[in-house]
C-alpha cells in the first residue's frame, strides 16, 4: 500500500527540470516555493525566541509523510508525545500532493510506531557525533537513484537550544550541518532544521544561513497592537509572520522572484495552518533579499530598528 | 504590569505544557530588580496561603540573601510566616555555598551552627544535586501527586558564577517541564553577562520583565549639580517593561512605571502610549490603502463618466473630440454640462474620459476584444 501511494503521489507531483518535489505539509508554502521542497535540499528555519511557530512548520512537515519513513530528532523527547496530528487523507488530493492537517486531532499511536519512525534526543549528548551517525544510517535507506520508491524526511528542532551542552560548540555544529547537507543531497530525502537565530553568534548565524538551500524565518507579532491592526487586514487571525529568505534553486541558474516574501501565518479554526500574503506592499525592493538582518529582529525592546523584509 | 505577572504565576501551568517562567532583569542604571523579585515573591506567597493559586508550596533558592531576610520580608509584607514550615522552603545557598565554613568547622576553627528553618546547601557547583533537592523539598511541601509548587531563584547571576550556562538552562527547562512545578521565576542582572546569556534565559522564559531607568543617558553623569536632586528623584523611578509570550504565538507588550518608596516598590500605569515598539515591526508602506472619512466623502462625490447617472437626467461627457456644446443636443446639454462642472468643482474629484472612437456608444459595456476572431 505504501508503494502504490507513492506512485500516485509522484505522478501528480510537480516535476520541474527533472527534479522531484516533496511537500512541506503546508499547501500555501508549497505554492510559494514553486511546487514544494526539492529532493535533496536542506531547509533551515530561523526561529523567533518569542513564538513557537517553527513547531507548526515542523509538525506539518512530519505529518505529511508519516507512513513513509520519518526521522525525528528532538531536543526534548517530551514533545514527541505532544506532537500528534492526523493525516487527513481524504482532502485536497487533487490540487497538490500535500494534505491539510488538523493539528488538534491526535494520531493513533500504532500508526507511527509500526513505521520507520525514529526519535532521538540530543539534550544529553556531549557532542553531535551520535546524531550524525544516526542521520547517515537513516539516509542510507534512501539512496539517490531514478527509481524513487520512497523519500525520507529528517526534522531537527532547535539545533542550538541552550539546554544542550553542545550548543556552545559552534564549529562542531557547523560541520554537522555541512555533513548533513552533503548526505541529504545525495539521497532521496529532505532535511529541515530549526534553530533560534538569536542564540547563535552572528558570524555563525550567517554561515548557517548561507548553507541552507531554503531559508525561512518566523516572527512573532505583538498582541493587541492598534497600529498593526490598522495597517493589516485580518490582524485578528494572524499569529505571526513567515519570511521566505531563500528559495531552493538546485540545478538551475534561473533566479526565483517571489510575489511576496513575507506571509502571514494564520490558524483557521485554530487547526489548519494557512499562509497568506500581507495586504501591504513592501516599500524597498533593494532590502527585500537581505536575509541576514531578519534573524536579529527578535524581541527585546531595545532593538527598535526597522524590520528588514 | 506587575499584576498580570502575578496573575499568570497564580494561574500556573496547564496539563502537558511547560510551566510559566518569568525573568526579571535589571541593570545598574536602575537596580531595582531585587525589589520587583521580592514583590512578586510576597504576592505569590500570599496567594498560596490564601489558597487562590494553583501552587500549594514555594521553594526559594536563595543565593544573594539569607533565609531569615526572606522570612522577615514576608512578615513585613503581611504574610503569615508562623506556619511557614507547611508552605515554604528556603534553600540556603547564601551562607555557605562552597562548603568552606563546613570544612573549617570540621577542623575546629569555626563553631558550627545549624539553622532549623532552612536547608543549607553547600555544593552549588553540583547542579544535579540542586535539582533533586529542589524537587525533594517541593514534594515535601505538597506531597507526591498532582499538587504543584512554585520555585523562585533569587539570583541566576549568582548561580552562573558557579555553573555554566548550559547546565543552568538544563535545570530551568527540566523544572519547567516537570509535572509538579506550577511556575518558576528568577532574577538576572543583565549587564553583568554576555548577550548570549541574557537571550538564552529569555528564550527559556514565557515572560520577560525588565526594569529600566527613566533617564536615557547611559553614563548617568550629567555634570550639573543643579540637576542632582532631579537625578536623584528620577533614580527612584523607572520603567517596567514586560513581554508576555502568549500561547498563540503573539507577544503582549506592557509598560508601567514604578516608584521606590519607603514601603517598597509601587507600580503605576503609564498614561502616554508607547507606540515605538510597534513602529519597528511594521514594514514601511508606500501606499496607504485605507481611506479616511473625509476621503470617503470626496470619493462619493466624484461624478462618474457615464451618460446616465442613475438620477434621471443624462449628462454629456466631454470626450475631447467634439466641442463642448454640440448643436444637436441643444440647451439641455449646456445646462447639464454646467451643472456637471459645478458638481465637479465642489467635490474636487473629476474623471476625465476620452472615448476611443466615435463609434463607441455611451455607457456601453462592449468589450472591444469581442471583435477579434481567433
Amino acid at each position: 500500500m505504501a508503494a502504490t501511494k507513492t506512485r500516485t503521489t509522484l505522478k501528480s507531483s510537480a516535476v520541474l527540470m527533472a527534479h522531484f518535489f516533496v511537500s512541506s505539509g503546508i499547501p500555501d508554502l508549497d505554492k510559494t516555493l514553486g511546487g514544494g521542497i526539492p529532493l535533496g535540499s536542506l531547509v533551515m528555519v530561523m526561529e523567533d525566541s518569542e513564538a513557537p511557530h517553527h513547531m507548526l512548520l515542523l509538525r506539518n512537515f512530519m505529518s505529511q509523510r508519516l507512513e513513509k519513513g520519518l526521522r525525528i530528532a528532538w531536543q526534548y523527547k517530551k514533545y514527541f508525545g505532544e506532537n500528534q496530528s492526523n493525516l487527513d487523507a481524504q482532502r485536497d488530493n487533487k490540487q497538490y500532493f500535500s494534505n491539510e492537517f488538523d493539528l488538534w486531532r491526535p494520531l493513533d499511536r500504532h500508526f507511527y510506531t509500526t513505521q520507520h519512525v525514529d526519535c532521538i534526543s540530543t539534550q544529553d549528548l556531549p557532542n553531535l557525533a551520535p546524531l550524525q551517525e544516526c542521520c547517515t544510517s537513516f539516509l542510507s535507506h534512501f539512496p539517490s537513484d531514478s527509481n524513487i520508491v520512497c523519500t525520507g524526511r529528517i526534522a531537527i528542532q532547535s539545533l542550538c537550544a541552550p539546554q544542550c551542552e553542545n550548543s556552545s560548540m559552534e564549529w562542531e555544529m557547523l560541520s554537522f550541518i555541512i555533513a548533513l547537507k552533503t548526505t541529504v543531497r545525495s539521497a532521496n530525502a529532505v532535511a529541515i532544521i530549526t534553530f533560534p537565530s538569536s542564540l547563535v553568534s552572528p558570524s555563525f548565524c550567517k554561515r548557517w544561513q548561507h548553507l541552507a538551500d531554503c531559508l525561512v524565518s518566523v516572527k512573532a507579532i505583538p498582541d493587541e497592537d492598534k497600529e498593526l491592526a490598522k495597517l493589516l487586514t485580518g490582524y485578528q487571525d494572524i499569529v505571526g509572520f513567515l519570511n521566505i529568505n531563500k528559495v531552493p534553486r538546485i540545478n538551475t541558474q534561473v533566479p526565483a522572484v517571489l510575489e511576496a516574501t513575507t506571509l502571514s501565518i494564520k490558524l483557521q479554526k485554530r487547526r489548519y495552518l494557512v499562509l497568506e500574503c500581507l495586504n501591504q506592499a513592501p516599500i524597498d525592493g533593494s532590502r527585500g533579499r537581505s536575509y541576514g538582518t531578519s534573524g536579529s529582529c527578535s524581541g527585546s525592546p531595545s532593538q527598535n530598528g526597522s524590520l528588514d523584509f | 504590569m506587575a499584576d498580570s505577572i502575578c496573575r499568570t504565576i497564580r494561574d500556573g501551568a496547564l496539563e502537558g505544557e511547560h510551566a510559566p517562567s518569568l525573568t526579571i532583569k535589571d541593570t545598574t542604571a536602575s537596580p531595582y530588580g531585587f525589589d520587583v523579585f521580592t514583590h512578586v515573591l510576597s504576592q505569590t506567597a500570599s496567594l498560596i496561603l490564601a489558597g487562590k493559586s494553583q501552587s500549594r508550596g514555594l521553594v526559594v533558592v536563595a543565593y544573594s540573601r539569607s533565609p531569615s531576610f526572606y522570612l522577615d520580608y514576608l512578615k513585613r509584607s503581611g504574610v503569615d510566616v508562623a506556619s511557614s514550615q507547611k508552605w515554604i522552603h528556603i534553600l540556603d545557598c547564601y551562607m555557605d555555598p562552597l562548603g568552606w565554613k563546613h570544612q573549617l568547622a570540621e577542623t575546629g576553627i569555626l563553631p558550627s551552627n545549624s539553622s532549623a528553618d532552612s536547608c543549607l546547601f553547600q555544593d552549588v557547583k553540583d547542579i544535579n544535586k540542586l535539582h533533586s533537592l529542589i524537587l525533594e523539598l517541593g514534594s515535601g511541601l505538597v506531597g507526591q501527586g498532582k499538587v504543584r509548587f512554585s520555585v523562585a531563584i533569587d539570583s541566576v547571576t549568582e548561580m552562573l558564577r558557579h555553573v555554566p550556562l548550559s547546565k543552568v538552562a538544563v535545570l530551568i527547562s527540566d523544572l519547567r517541564s516537570h509535572d509538579q512545578i506550577s511556575s518558576i521565576f528568577w532574577l538576572l542582572h543583565s549587564d553583568i553577562h554576555d548577550v548570549r546569556v541574557t537571550t538564552s534565559l529569555e528564550y527559556l522564559s514565557s515572560m520577560v520583565a525588565s526594569v529600566e531607568s527613566l533617564n536615557q543617558s547611559s553614563d548617568g553623569l550629567s555634570g550639573d549639580l543643579g540637576n542632582l536632586s532631579l537625578l536623584e528623584q528620577n533614580f527612584r523611578r523607572g520603567k517596567f517593561h514586560v513581554r508576555f509570550k502568549r500561547r498563540n504565538g503573539r507577544v503582549r507588550v506592557m509598560n508601567e512605571q514604578f516608584h521606590m518608596g519607603e514601603s517598597g516598590i509601587k507600580f503605576t500605569s503609564v498614561t502616554v502610549e508607547d507606540g515605538l515598539v510597534s513602529q519597528g515591526l511594521v514594514p514601511k508602506v508606500l501606499f496607504n490603502l485605507e481611506l479616511s472619512e473625509k476621503e470617503k466623502l470626496e470619493r462619493a462625490r466624484v461624478v462618474l463618466p457615464f451618460e446616465h447617472q442613475g438620477n434621471g437626467k443624462p449628462i454629456q461627457i466631454y470626450d475631447g473630440r467634439r466641442s463642448l456644446a454640440p448643436e444637436s443636443m441643444g440647451e439641455v446639454s449646456a445646462d447639464t454640462s454646467q451643472s456637471n462642472t459645478e458638481e465637479c468643482s465642489n467635490g474636487g474629484g473629476e474623471i476625465i474620459y476620452f472615448r476611443d472612437s466615435d463609434d463607441e456608444r455611451p455607457d456601453s459595456d462592449e468589450d472591444p476584444d469581442d471583435d477579434l476572431d481567433i
